[in-house]
């Protein structure tokens, strides 16, 4: 008995002395004689409520220490025998597939130039020159002697690299030139340089849509605006391609789904193209700014291919339709094609591009345009503000080419009359039509799913997508036989939201003279004329 | 004997193989030849170096090709400064501190790449076999600095809310992008001045209530509607409320060379950073900041030469797509090249870096397959997973048991809901982390790879050329096969002083990349002056003719033919040290890794917290509390000898682990990184910054100046 008691005393005396200071701390906390008075009296009033607070208590810091994570149902408690069972079992796929004889033979058809490109490179695969209907050289700047002097210039000052995101030390005096002469040229407040064209929409549209947002795209859109739209995760509404009508009606839908619902007001986007990269077509300009405007919506539009390709000195559509740049609100161009150097923007105002200063990701996380890159487009907006020569020859060369494909029975032409980029399809023979699906082609008047990107007469597209690749392939290496570059329209296959109709693409340029256009045209002419009159 | 590296796209095709026959024996003006010559040199020097080496002999490097050797642009390189209008050293940057003796030949522009002929002050980078690859360790500070942290941030949020909240009731015309508005409204005041749609009176009073615009304008053809805010005042509250004062740090405008020194454009801010405007003074100061690491970033010497000759040549612009009509020789001598410097089968060269990650993670994965991405991975590695549709788990940074327990559990367990097995598990770490300085375990990382078989891609957009013996990554620097790894991922903005990246690994998944990654049928391709600088510089590090720079190299300094038209393929064809066992001749290599780690144990001797691995050229200093950013950014440049550093903050670190960044170069010269130690020190005492040793145990600012070479070995 005395052996316990003597064993228990210092334990017992130690409890003691920590329960007491354990409450001189309490006490010495501020605010801890609020706590202490209240549990007293709750206590008093009710003992079952101290005993319920108490569990509460518990459960709260039970709630707050759970992790969260794990609160998948669907988890499988396996042993570690059991685990390393199934990792033995487990094969993964292979992780890149090997490429279709198709691809292949694609691949290897893509044309190398060897030296310089331009109206009139020379191949790298045969070490002649050929006539050059592919590259993207709108305007004729790339060979320009004028650009290339001072580039050099600057090469000299500021090395190549910038050697930094904008935000830390990769801004350069001539970035911001740059900007201030597009915003100058377009006639905007302020524009954000991006150093790629690709990823320029694809960041703009998310560092504006955010999740809940509703965006209102064409159906016809480019792939960078499919990713950017993917990537914001805002509720996307599509509407016909380049059918002002139809994007009326769906936004009337939205407007009354809203009203519904009772939503608040979110931010809405129309989102389209200029000229569409994937076909050529024209957007009516004054009428969407209208539409936008009565339905209050912000437009985002993409000038890629339209920005110094279309207008009198090439600021684009805004300028082709006189109409105000200030009027859309996030206007995106490509320097690499428009200008021909690298690198896109977006042109709005302050607070729109302020915005993208810290929320564009790719603006943000990559590195500054080389310093030379940036020079040689400030460079191209000169040339292209004293030289609206240059844009009429490119017009002229289009109508031309236009004029001799158009005659043409065996194809169709989806692009605008002015646009430089002509898209060529194969036209569709009678027999070629199923006769199950040539009776449903009678126009529906059904309206169009807006939720989804595919179009209403979807299900009677009939062409049979590479059978029309290799003929458009065949006439593409006809051509080139015949010493003309061209292309097809390279398609991302099962990646893309709809799968485009195989075209060949053929790009203007005002660097060849219209006889030499002509010339050239003839050339893709004959090939088409042989290849396609085979088929039949 | 290597076989000649299978060459992407044409080079493989037998009728150019023929057409290259053909044209060797004709002329040198066309670069296609040479391309194919210069890459059969570069097999053989490397066959005939690697027998030399098993054979014990001293590798002695063979001319490639004999070319007529005479030196064309590098006589204006002996300029040892800029023609600055007013030139003078008071700020100590403009001239060496030891200025080069006669037998040295100093060839670069000091401000540009420093003049450093000290042999002893070089190191290889390369990892100690068999020792631990160091885990990344976050050095907690005090308790009062972790403490006082929170309490500043809580003062800052709560000032920013009473400011809001005045603010809109003051000067609600500062806050009109933040609130909903109506069209016509803002139209009309726009175009038709204030006075006209709306009567005069009201106005004061839509702007004492501007949250309710509507109650005001919905008389007449004004709906009560509008635009919502582009962006709610709740998702800007950080950038308005706690960036802003730190703006001073962020996005200084520079001009010139971002080399050793960079030439700040001088700004100031009348109304508390809403507005910066130029002052037009200028001020050079010593870059520590830029991603120069190697230090190419310049504006003289010999990959300057190259770009200038390749912009003679070849324009600009390389006119469209890789797919589609925008491809050239010199994108098939790049890929050729980058494929052999990094050591795998074939390239892939993307005009921007982070496009790189975001156009072609898409093509590797998709729905159905997992990807495990180290938690502090890039932007543009989270950007390329999101619009891949694969589902996404993330370990604790650089942790592999975290990695291996979440890899049993993924793999036990199959996609969510249906358990089916996956289809591909794709680990996607980084080489080099860029906010920590912490290199991937790799070691480990294949060691899971053989139990887990998950496919391996590492972004080595910091570490390629910035660690290993011979720059060529962080594979390199464990002394790993590069073809253990399944893809591997660069930039060419950070050690080559270009811009883009690539992506390398198996001939089939390079072929593959090239039809369905995004960038070759949709983004422009690399323009030749971009392309050329990779080229020469990449080259440079191989060995093959190196740009003239430093004593070491005096010998192989770069000779451009003097025909100016083959200057491009000629720029790479010259003596090839190879690639084996031995480490290079590369000063600049070794520079740099002398550098990294001498600031980087110079700062830890001082007491500094910093984070990441010694060899990193990138080295963080921890700063902790809000208010030190911007104190330190000040007190560093306002020195005699201003240094500019970038000052990194939530959202790109933890709230709490605020940091200063310093990106070491190989243009750096000791009594740079002299200047800088001493600066940390005096900043760090005002600061009160060093919490990283016990006072006794910290060793002084001059000791460790004095003692260098023994600190960078520790």
């Amino acid at each position: 008995m005395n052996a316990t008691s003597t064993t228990l005393e210092p334990i017992l005396d130690f409890l003691a002395r920590t329960l007491t200071t354990a409450e001189t701390t309490f006490n010495k906390l501020p605010g801890s004689a609020v706590i202490q008075r209240y549990v007293k009296s709750s206590h008093q009033n009710d003992p079952g409520r101290t005993i319920l607070e108490l569990i509460l208590f518990i459960f709260a810091v039970r709630t707050l220490l759970q992790s969260r994570t794990r609160a998948d149902k669907n988890f499988i408690q396996f042993s570690d025998k059991e685990v390393d069972e199934l990792v033995d079992e487990w094969t993964p796929e292979p992780l890149a597939q090997s490429l279709t004889p198709q691809e292949e033979n694609d691949l290897a058809a893509v044309p190398i130039i060897s030296g310089p490109n331009g109206p009139k490179p020379k191949l790298a695969s045969t070490g002649k020159t050929a006539v050059n209907l592919a590259s993207y050289n709108f305007t004729g700047l790339s060979g320009n002697e004028e650009i290339k002097e001072r580039a050099v210039e600057v090469l000299r000052k500021y090395g190549l690299g910038s050697c930094g995101p904008p935000g830390f030390y990769g801004t350069l005096d001539v970035h911001m030139e740059l900007e201030r002469d597009i915003a100058d040229f377009l006639g905007t407040e302020a524009a954000i340089l991006y150093s790629q064209g690709f990823s320029t929409i694809s960041s703009v549209i998310p560092a504006f849509c955010k999740r809940g947002d509703i965006i209102v795209a064409d159906r016809g859109v480019n792939f960078a605006i499919q990713k950017g739209i993917q990537i914001s995760r805002s509720t996307v509404r599509w509407f016909d391609h380049n059918d002002l009508k139809s994007l009326e009606e769906v936004l009337e839908s939205v407007e009354k789904e809203r009203k519904k619902r009772r939503g608040p007001l979110t931010r809405r986007f129309i989102v389209t193209e200029g000229i569409f990269e994937k076909d050529g077509a024209m957007v009516d300009l004054p009428k969407l700014i209208d539409i936008k405007f009565k339905h209050k919506y912000r437009l985002v539009l993409d000038e890629s291919i339209s920005f110094g390709t279309v207008g009198r000195t090439g600021r684009g559509l805004t300028e082709l339709y006189n109409v105000p740049a200030s009027k859309v609100d996030m206007l995106i161009g490509s320097v690499a094609n428009g200008l021909n150097s690298c690198g896109g923007f977006c042109a709005g105002s302050q607070i729109v591009v302020n915005h993208q200063r810290i929320n564009g990701l790719s603006f943000v996380f990559s590195a500054s345009m080389p310093a030379l890159l940036s020079v040689a487009a400030s460079e191209g907006i000169n040339i292209l503000r004293n030289a609206p020569s240059i844009l009429a020859t490119l017009q002229e060369n289009t109508q031309a080419a236009r004029a001799i494909l158009d005659r043409l029975d065996c194809i169709t032409i989806p692009s605008h009359p002015a646009s430089p980029i002509i898209h060529i399809h194969v036209r569709n023979t009678k027999s070629s039509l199923h006769p199950a699906t040539a009776a449903t082609i009678v126009p529906s008047t059904k309206p169009s799913n807006p939720t989804s990107i595919m179009p209403k007469d979807a299900a009677s597209w009939d062409w049979d997508i590479p059978a029309e690749e290799k003929l458009l392939q065949d006439v593409v290496d006809e051509a080139l036989v015949q010493g003309v570059i061209i292309t097809k329209a390279k398609r991302l296959r099962g990646q893309e939201m709809v799968d485009a109709r195989p075209s060949i693409r053929l790009a203007m340029t005002s660097a060849l003279t219209k006889k030499e256009t002509e010339k050239a045209v003839n050339v893709v002419k004959s090939a088409l004329v042989k290849v396609l009159g085979k088929r039949r | 004997m290597t076989p000649l590296p299978s060459s992407p796209m044409a080079l493989t095709k037998p009728p150019s193989a023929s057409f290259l026959k053909k044209r060797k024996s004709q002329t040198l003006s066309s670069p296609m030849p040479s391309a194919a010559s210069y890459l059969s040199a570069l097999s053989q020097a490397d066959a005939r170096a690697r027998n030399q080496n098993n054979t014990g002999r001293s590798p002695t490097s063979t001319p490639a090709l004999s070319l007529s050797s005479s030196v064309t642009s590098s006589s204006e390189d002996t300029v040892l400064y800029e023609d600055d209008r007013e030139f003078d050293n008071v700020d100590g940057l403009a001239l060496p501190a030891r200025p080069p003796t006669s037998e040295q030949v100093f060839t670069t522009v000091h401000t540009e790449f420093g003049h450093c002929a000290d042999e002893r002050y070089r190191y290889t980078s390369a990892h100690v076999p068999d020792s631990e690859v160091p885990a990344h360790v976050e050095k907690d500070p005090p308790y009062y600095i972790l403490f006082s942290t929170y309490i500043s941030y809580l003062i800052l949020i709560c000032l920013g809310h009473v400011r809001d909240f005045v603010g809109k009731r003051l000067h609600p015309s500062s806050y009109s992008h933040l609130i909903p508005k109506d069209t016509c409204y803002c139209e009309a005041l726009r175009y038709c001045g204030s006075s006209v749609l709306l009567p005069t009176t009201l106005l004061p009073f839509t702007r004492l209530f501007p949250k309710y615009p509507g109650l005001y304008t919905n008389q007449g053809n004004f709906s009560s509607q509008g635009y919502a805010p582009l962006n709610s005042d709740f998702d800007s509250f950080y950038t308005r409320r706690l960036k802003t004062r730190l703006d001073e740090c962020f996005s200084q405008p520079v001009t010139g060379v971002a080399g050793r020194t960079i030439v700040l454009l001088d700004r100031i801010s009348p109304d508390y950073n809403h507005t910066q405007i130029l002052t037009g003074n200028r001020t050079r100061a010593l870059n520590i900041s830029s991603y120069n690491y190697l230090g190419f970033a310049q504006a003289r010497g010999g990959c300057a030469d190259a770009v200038e000759e390749s912009i003679k040549r070849y324009g600009i612009s390389s006119c469209g797509t890789r797919l589609t009509g925008g491809s050239n020789d010199l994108h098939v001598i790049g890929e050729a090249l980058v494929a052999k410097f990094v050591g795998v089968e074939d390239a892939l060269i993307s005009s921007m870096g982070f496009a790189t990650n975001s156009t072609i993670i898409p093509a590797l994965v998709g729905k159905g397959c997992l990807v495990i991405s180290d938690e502090l991975n890039h932007a543009s590695i989270r950007f390329g997973v999101r619009l891949s549709g694969a589902h996404v788990r993330m370990f604790r940074h650089n942790d592999m048991k975290s990695l291996e327990s979440l890899l049993r559990e993924c793999i036990s367990q199959g996609q969510p809901k249906t358990h089916r097995p996956w289809k591909k598990i794709l680990l996607i770490v980084e080489g080099l982390y860029s906010m920590e300085g912490t290199l991937a375990n790799l070691p480990a990382i294949l060691e899971l790879k053989k139990k887990y078989k998950f496919y391996l891609f590492v972004d080595e957009a910091h570490s390629i050329g910035a660690l290993g013996p011979h720059g060529r990554g962080v594979a390199d620097y464990f002394n790993i096969d590069p073809r253990s790894i399944d893809i591997l991922m660069g930039t060419f903005t950070k050690s080559f002083g270009a811009a883009g990246g690539y992506i390398a690994g198996s001939k089939a998944l390079i072929d593959r990349l090239r039809v369905h990654g995004h960038s070759g049928a949709y983004a422009e391709a690399m323009t030749p002056a971009v392309l050329t600088q990779v080229i020469a510089s990449m080259a440079s590090i191989m060995g093959v003719g190196l740009p003239s720079m430093g004593p070491s190299s005096s010998t192989t300094t770069l000779r451009l033919s003097s025909s100016s038209s083959t200057a491009n393929g000629n720029a790479i064809e010259e003596e090839y040290s190879h690639p084996g066992p031995a480490p290079p001749s590369s000063s600049r290599l070794r520079r740099l890794a002398f550098n990294s780690r001498y600031l980087h144990n110079g700062l830890n001797k001082l007491g500094f917290i910093t984070y990441g691995h010694p060899a990193s050229p990138i080295v963080p200093l921890l700063l902790f509390n809000p208010g030190k950013m911007n104190m330190f950014h000040r007190m560093m440049k306002d020195r005699q000898t201003p240094i500019v550093v970038v000052v990194v903050a939530y959202p790109a670190t933890p709230l709490v682990t605020s940091r200063v960044r310093f990106c070491v170069s190989a243009a750096h010269t000791k009594e740079d990184v002299d200047t800088v130690l001493r600066a940390c020190d005096e900043v760090g005492d005002v600061l009160d910054l060093k919490h990283g040793l016990e006072r006794g145990k910290r060793w002084s600012v001059d000791m460790i100046c004095e003692r260098a070479v023994e600190v960078a070995a520790m």
